[in-house]
């Protein structure tokens, strides 16, 4: 338990009948990059925001490096913490935004001129100490804010969405920034975030939060290769879903009923004849085939309904069995036009049992 | 002739359409202006002939620095206090605390209320038998006399607060609530208590606010008259005495009380221009 940094014990909050944390726990290690990844309004806020001090949670506990925090006032947790909105002091200059911390700490001038200029040389902005935030572009001005978070070496960084408020193509280029000084200075990180990509990128572990519960936590290649709800799947990455049921279980694999055509998959434990499952499909787990090429197992006749040109890959929309579509991407090699018809098939398919109803 | 209505009809339109406007500046504001200049400067009770003397009289006067002096006294002293008074409130105010609307509405009632209408009430609750005192002897030990407030300095800089505060208290309101609240979080999550963050962040950022509120709470005080005419027994500033120069001396001196009006004039704008000079320079963060 000693290499954990961060943990949540049962955390609610409720903001009338809304529950934005119910019985939130998490634990965060030393030296991670945890995101809290979902939708607005799933609850990842609220829980930041508990860790700062800015809400009391209802119940529950919150611990940061063994200390019960959750009564500390947000002055005296230690953390730095990078804002959406940036949240520059706007009558200071970059110098002594970076410094404020060390400020306030009492920190003598000389080592507090030491430590910004240290701090601003990891985020590369040396030579802007007495410019004002509003003479910075966006992306100099969140890198003073993750300047100013650090200066101070606190025990935990909180970004809160710190990318949305950039363009495109420096959230991109931020983003590596962001993870290059974390790992860096190896400081444990949240990271607050509704976009996925930066979620894969970033993290060590992501926690995917739905309504206030946890849905998953995992590394980026668990949550995505796979995911334990439906949920998960379709908040990360595309996916495609059909419903089908347990015609028969032979052994590890299972045949199931879809559409009226029969596919084999791997079996799950639970079940058995007549449970319906979900089946999941990335739309870049399916093969193309010609319709002249050999069939076989899970391999079914379908046709083009949609053609997409996405320059490295083309998006097909394809209808198959009966009255089942899908959505498939494939290299742009090999093409199919509109209303051609093609050969599907299926090397891997994850399927969950569904509750009945 | 037709040519020239050509070139030049939308310019003689537009001095039509200004004529009310100019007819009325002139009559009401310019035309009164220039004959109290005029005024000033004629020997007293006469239509012709040029003199300083009614200058030099009022300002050589001890009496008349007095006046000058108590009127800078009345206003910077109710101005300091409104500052005071509205920076707090304003802090409260913000926090959308539970009837903070009514709260508001509150805060304006002082320039809806005529200031006449306002002083008299002021003279009834603070007098030596008003509900103040009344309480004070009443419920306070020790306390054997009424507590004179009405007709004393402290009184009409009390009543002053009243009547003018709302001007910086409104200001300092809005630009608190322009603020971005994530910068004082910012602040806390740095490790600064909410004192601190008050101190380093947010006073700097709504001191232009706060300035801009105080000056009109200054001129307002600054032009004060019915409040002082009634309420302030002997305490007679520059607006009280112009009045006085015209009321009470039989023939009235027209001429002493134009030049104490245009002192007051000039005292208020050499006042606004250094004030204008002081926030353009360092005042103003953004």
């Amino acid at each position: 338990m000693t290499d954990v940094m961060i943990e949540f014990r049962d955390v609610c909050k409720r903001y009338g009948t809304l529950v934005a944390n119910d019985h939130l726990s998490l634990a965060i290690r030393k030296g991670e990059l945890m995101t809290l990844l979902g939708p607005s309004g799933c609850g990842k806020t609220t829980a930041l925001r508990c860790l700062t001090g800015y809400i009391r949670p209802d119940e529950g506990r919150i611990f940061i490096d063994g200390q019960d925090i959750t009564g500390v006032p947000t002055h005296q947790r230690e953390l730095g913490m990078v804002f959406q909105n940036f949240a520059l002091f706007p009558h200071m200059t970059v110098q002594d935004n970076v410094g404020f911390p060390l400020m306030i700490r009492n920190l003598s001038k000389a080592e507090r001129a030491q430590r910004v200029a240290q701090a601003l040389r990891l985020v590369r902005l040396e030579d802007y100490e007495s410019h004002y935030p509003r003479q910075l572009s966006g992306g100099q001005q969140q890198r003073v804010g993750l300047a100013r978070a650090l200066v101070y070496r606190p025990k935990v960084l909180l970004l809160d969405e710190p990318l949305s408020n950039l363009d495109a193509k420096l959230r991109e280029e931020m983003r590596f920034e962001i993870k290059e000084v974390v790992t860096r200075l190896g400081i444990t990180a949240v990271y607050v975030t509704h976009d996925q990509a930066e979620a894969l990128a970033l993290s060590d572990r992501v926690a995917i939060m739905n309504r206030g519960r946890l849905e998953q936590v995992g590394t980026p290649e668990e949550i995505y290769e796979h995911p334990q709800s439906r949920f998960v799947a379709e908040f990360i990455g595309l996916s495609n879903f059909l419903e089908g049921y347990v015609q028969a279980v032979d052994g590890d694999t299972m045949v199931v009923s879809v559409g009226g055509l029969q596919m084999r998959i791997p079996a799950l434990a639970e079940a058995g004849p007549g449970q319906r499952v979900l089946l999941f499909l990335r739309p870049n787990e399916v093969e193309l085939l010609r319709p002249d090429d050999p069939g076989g197992a899970n391999v079914f006749d379908a046709r083009v309904e949609k053609v997409t040109y996405l320059g490295d890959t083309l998006d097909y929309r394809l209808t198959f069995g009966q009255g089942l579509t899908l959505r498939v991407q494939s290299d742009a090699q090999r093409r199919f036009g509109q209303g051609a018809p093609v050969r599907l098939r299926f090397p891997r398919v994850r399927s969950w049992a569904m509750t009945s109803g | 002739m037709i040519g020239f209505w050509r070139t030049h009809s939308s310019t003689l339109i537009t001095l039509f359409l200004l004529l009310p406007a100019l007819a009325g500046f002139f009559g009401l504001f310019f035309y009164p202006m220039l004959l109290t200049v005029i005024l000033s400067f004629r020997p007293e009770g006469q239509a012709v002939g040029w003199t300083l003397e009614n200058y030099t009289r009022f300002l050589a006067d001890p009496d008349g620095r007095w006046v000058i002096l108590l009127t800078f006294i009345l206003s910077l002293g109710s101005t300091a206090l409104s500052v005071l008074l509205s920076v707090p409130l304003a802090l409260i105010l913000r926090e959308k605390v539970r009837g903070h609307r009514f709260y508001r509405l509150m805060v304006l009632v002082p320039l809806v209320v005529p200031g006449l209408i306002g002083a008299l009430g002021l003279l009834l609750f603070w007098g030596t038998r008003g509900w103040f005192n009344l309480f004070l002897l009443q419920f306070v030990p020790f306390v054997q006399r009424p507590v004179a407030v009405n007709y004393t300095m402290h009184g009409l800089i009390m009543f002053y607060v009243w009547l003018y505060f709302p001007y910086t208290c409104i200001t300092t309101l809005s630009s608190l609530e322009s603020l971005d609240r994530s910068i004082e979080e910012a602040g806390e999550v740095s490790g600064a208590t909410r004192w601190q963050v008050l101190r380093h962040i947010v006073l700097p950022l709504i001191t232009p606010g706060i300035l801009a509120g105080s000056v009109l709470t200054f001129m307002a005080a600054f032009g004060a008259f019915s409040v002082p005419l009634i309420a302030g027994g002997n305490y007679r500033p520059l607006a009280v005495e112009v009045y006085k120069q015209i009321s009470v001396p039989i023939p009235a001196r027209w001429s002493a009380a134009g030049a104490i009006a245009i002192v007051m004039g000039a005292l208020q704008v050499i006042f606004l221009s250094l004030y204008m000079r002081f926030v353009r320079r360092g005042g103003s963060p953004q």
